[in-house]
């Protein structure tokens, strides 16, 4: 993928290694403004650590990142980002895991609006409003009082959506939302999330779900030992991978 | 007599409120160490849990008063008795602080992070007021022992309920009624705050706890 000006999130050269193995290998890339970037591949690839470099949550070893005009270098001759960078880096990039992480003390709509008031500053009743707003948007809106304990799994994944858009993020990172659900559940997760696309939210989703990386995403990173080995239009590598290991991989995950 | 004896309760409440206290800020400390990434920190508070812990506490009462007392300036009895259960305290709280941590629902603190809070935003909001809800039973019962410990300061001649009760029964020779009365102001006040705690742990069980 080339990283060209417009490319409004891009990664140059990301290296995580722990110890001697190296989860992942100089991995370049740009998305978007408004793109969705899908990154399939094995397990094992280094697909989430790739991800979690993104929001710092793993740090790299080496490589740069930025976001719109916010760049970010780690490596030798860089000081670690300080609480100010990390800050404004995590702001703009909303994040949604696995296993959704909800803080379980708070209510619903106290998980959404937490954030709001701390990092954000906004004001009691401006956070409220809002994460009830987002509630709605995701079909919650009548949970809000609840404690996530007392929801189901696919209702945390979407409260969980919901708290990381409170921060208006720029760019939402999705670490195999639907892979703790059970594949109805996960359908509704799936559909959330094409509706944010639709909205026109810069995505970079990594994901078991290859009909979604077909149908949604704009872009599908095949990632295989750390590296990117392909990417491209979803339909021409779903139909005809350029790479060996791709086609293997798909036909073991198409095929069941 | 009970007059008598009970005017030691106020020694009795103040050591074991303030030990109780300074013995949780100092706790804190214990468990942070217990939890650090750097191993030999981790090594040092282990060694130290178990040096304190591994001692009755009465004989630390002793080599705080008598040892301590013949190197230094004396401190008085009272002190004495402040500083050896605060320590003591310090190293059962830091093992259920420690504990409460450790049962802490996975990946809150990365989800913390990924929405921009900070340090003390993801210890006072998210990670304190969780483990403070678990261990409060535990702190409650440990504060209990604690207040029945305190009863020890009197061998260093703490004015405090135990002391007085030795008292009136060196001067009268009604042991049997004193060390009953100490024995039931002791109860009076056990038996409210473990209600309280249970009632407390079941609280927070129906509150939040998946079910």
């Amino acid at each position: 993928m080339s990283n060209s000006i417009e490319n409004y999130l891009k990664t140059e050269k990301i290296t995580k290694s722990f110890g001697k193995s190296v989860a992942v290998d100089e991995v370049s890339l740009g998305v978007q403004a408004g793109q969705v970037v899908s990154i399939i591949g094995p397990s094992g690839a280094g697909k989430s650590t790739f991800l979690r470099c993104l929001n710092l949550l793993e740090t790299p070893t080496s490589g740069e990142i930025s976001i719109g005009d916010f760049k970010i270098s780690i490596g030798p001759g860089h000081k670690y980002p300080t609480a100010k960078e990390l800050a404004v880096l995590r702001r703009n990039v909303g994040m949604v895991f696995q296993s959704f992480n909800l803080f379980p003390h708070l209510t619903v709509v106290e998980n959404v609006a937490l954030a709001q008031r701390r990092v954000l500053g906004r004001g009691k009743e401006e956070a409220r409003d809002r994460a009830l707003q987002l509630l709605d948007r995701v079909g919650l809106k009548s949970k809000s009082q609840e404690y996530p304990g007392r929801c189901s799994g696919g209702q945390q994944q979407r409260v969980a959506i919901a708290r990381s858009l409170a921060l208006d993020p720029k760019v939402m990172l999705f670490d195999e939302p639907t892979s703790a659900l059970d594949p109805e559940v996960g359908a509704e997760i799936l559909s959330v999330m094409r509706e944010l696309a639709d909205d026109g939210m810069t995505m970079m989703v990594v994901t078991h779900e290859m009909s979604f990386a077909k149908d949604v995403s704009d872009v599908v990173c095949v990632m295989v030992e750390g590296r990117i080995i392909e990417s491209g239009d979803p339909q021409k590598i779903m139909s005809e991978p350029g790479h060996e290991r791709t086609r293997k991989f798909l036909s073991a995950v198409l095929g069941r | 007599m009970f007059l008598t004896i009970a005017q030691g309760l106020g020694w009795t409440v103040a050591i074991s409120v303030i030990s109780f206290l300074i013995g949780s800020v100092l706790g804190v400390g214990i468990a942070f160490g217990r939890l650090s990434r750097r191993a030999y920190i981790r090594a040092v508070a282990r060694t130290w849990i178990e040096l304190i812990r591994s001692v009755p506490p009465l004989v630390w009462l002793f080599i705080v008063y008598f040892g301590l007392g013949e190197l230094g300036p004396k401190l008085s009895p009272f002190h004495c008795a402040i500083a050896t259960f605060s320590v003591i305290t310090s190293v059962y709280l830091g093992e259920i602080f420690r504990g409460g941590y450790a049962a802490l629902a996975g990946g809150q603190i990365e989800a913390a992070k990924s929405i921009g809070l900070g340090r003390g935003d993801i210890f006072f909001k998210i990670v304190f007021r969780q483990v403070f809800r678990t261990v409060s039973p535990s702190m409650v019962a440990y504060a209990i022992s604690l207040m029945k410990d305190s009863a020890l300061a009197s061998t260093i001649g703490v004015v405090e309920m135990t002391f007085r009760a030795n008292q009136v029964t060196q001067a009268t020779g009604q042991g049997l009624t004193a060390y009953l009365i100490v024995g039931f102001i002791y109860l009076l006040i056990s038996l409210p705050f473990g209600v309280w705690a249970r009632h407390a742990d079941q609280q927070a069980h129906k509150r939040y706890v998946v079910t």
